[in-house]
């Protein structure tokens, strides 16, 4: 009897709305955060020795990837320029705003890759905009609790993203769906066209709600190009992100035509 | 039943796995070796409870997986291994640690398939390296879990039943 009330307890929280089970799950973590930072400051302490080599590599990373972000945009900029034959001076997050928020628990683990996040302010968010982390796309929301001010973060490696990407090929450049890979990766499948390794790869908006960026934002490199094993014309690749997410302690979620 | 110790332990080891060892790229399931240790100590209905408890507790920090699947897992493993415990002694550390590797296995598995995840091969290799580490480790753990427990680590004599 006893068993069955406990399966009949398991499936109840199975089947409930991961809105609201989730809500659990994130109280344990603000209850218990104390410890649970403290924790993450023993495991931290046994790599002290990299952590003034890391900081100066993080910035680094983020100034390249800044960089690549404003050829990126310039480039853009200049076909709409040809485009339009008239003069361009509309900044790039023009009607944009920024949602800036504090990492609290990172989940790298298999499939999953996500992260929890403390939002400074939470009016604005919502599931699907996209996070900036060292300058870069890390992910999307894919949960916003604002009684608590916090949110869930969908990383690009996890295996149930998916966000649309370009990539410059050797010819043309490219758009395809890039998914998550788990193991600190992502595959765009079905390219036309071979790619170099090395090539960056940008994010670009989402055609769901909350998604929106107005110039393609670095989200990650291409390690491997290979052909796809079931159609041998089209190519795969598989992309790491540029930003070192165990590094990470803050980021930015993007909110465009942010509410007046 | 000490069920005070028994949430303290599980309470500590919960925090444990989400907080130092989240960090590790590789590492044992100490909630998988708590419900090995409880299934191979306690009376079968304090095993079915305390399986289920486990389960709840491995829930609690399995962000961004749906609360449900481990303690469906955890609860329906544990309670068969301490009915199989009542045939079969799971005392020494050999069968304790092939005891920790199957249930790792088993309870991944289930526990991913509940979720509505696909089991791809990463993923099938993360709960293998799993199970194995935990399996290494866990008999080692049991004794200073028996004796928090306040429970004689008695590796000769079948548990009463």
């Amino acid at each position: 009897m006893l068993f069955t009330w406990f399966m009949l307890t398991g499936l109840i929280l199975l089947f409930a709305p991961q809105g609201f089970t989730s809500k659990f799950q994130l109280a344990f973590v603000h209850i218990f955060r104390w410890p649970l930072s403290i924790g993450g400051s023993v495991a931290l302490t046994a790599r002290t020795q990299q952590s003034v080599e890391g900081a100066k590599q993080r910035s680094e990373t983020q100034h390249n990837n800044y960089v690549e972000n404003l050829k990126q945009t310039l480039n853009e900029q200049t076909r709409e320029l040809k485009r339009l034959y008239g003069l361009y001076n509309s900044p790039v997050w023009e009607g944009a705003d920024f949602a800036l928020a504090d990492v609290i628990t990172k989940t790298i683990d298999g499939s999953r890759g996500e992260l929890t996040i403390a939002c400074r302010k939470t009016e604005g968010l919502m599931t699907g905009q996209y996070v900036l982390g060292d300058e870069s796309v890390i992910g999307t929301i894919s949960e916003v609790f604002p009684q608590i001010a916090k949110a869930d973060v969908k990383l690009v490696t996890d295996s149930t993203s998916w966000i649309p990407v370009e990539v410059a090929g050797l010819k043309n450049t490219l758009r395809g769906i890039m998914t998550g890979n788990g193991d600190n990766s992502a595959k765009i499948g079905n390219l036309k066209e071979e790619v170099k390794v090395g090539e960056h790869v940008f994010a670009l908006k989402q055609l769901k709600t909350g998604g929106f960026l107005d110039a393609p934002i670095i989200v990650g490199k291409v390690v491997r190009c290979e052909r796809n094993t079931q159609n041998a014309s089209v190519w795969d690749l598989t992309v790491e992100p540029v930003c070192d997410i165990q590094k990470l302690d803050d980021v930015a979620v993007i909110i465009m035509n942010p509410p007046k | 039943m000490r069920w005070l110790r028994f949430a303290a332990l599980i309470l500590t080891v919960t925090i444990l796995q989400k907080g130092v060892l989240a960090r590790w790229d590789t590492k044992p399931d100490l909630l998988l070796i708590a419900l090995v240790f409880s299934a191979t100590y306690f009376n079968t209905s304090d095993a079915m409870i305390s399986s289920f408890a486990t389960g709840f507790a491995a829930d609690m920090i399995g962000s961004p997986m749906p609360m449900g699947p481990h303690m469906i897992s955890f609860g329906v493993f544990g309670t068969l291994l301490a009915h199989l415990h009542r045939v079969i002694a799971i005392r020494r550390m050999p069968f304790q640690a092939l005891a920790i590797f199957v249930t790792g296995l088993l309870v991944g598995v289930v526990t991913h398939l509940l979720a509505g995840e696909p089991l791809s091969r990463s993923l099938l290799a993360v709960v293998l390296v799993t199970s194995l580490y935990s399996g290494f480790v866990g008999p080692f753990l049991v004794a200073p879990s028996a004796w928090w427990m306040g429970i004689k680590p008695d590796r000769l004599r079948l548990r009463r039943r």
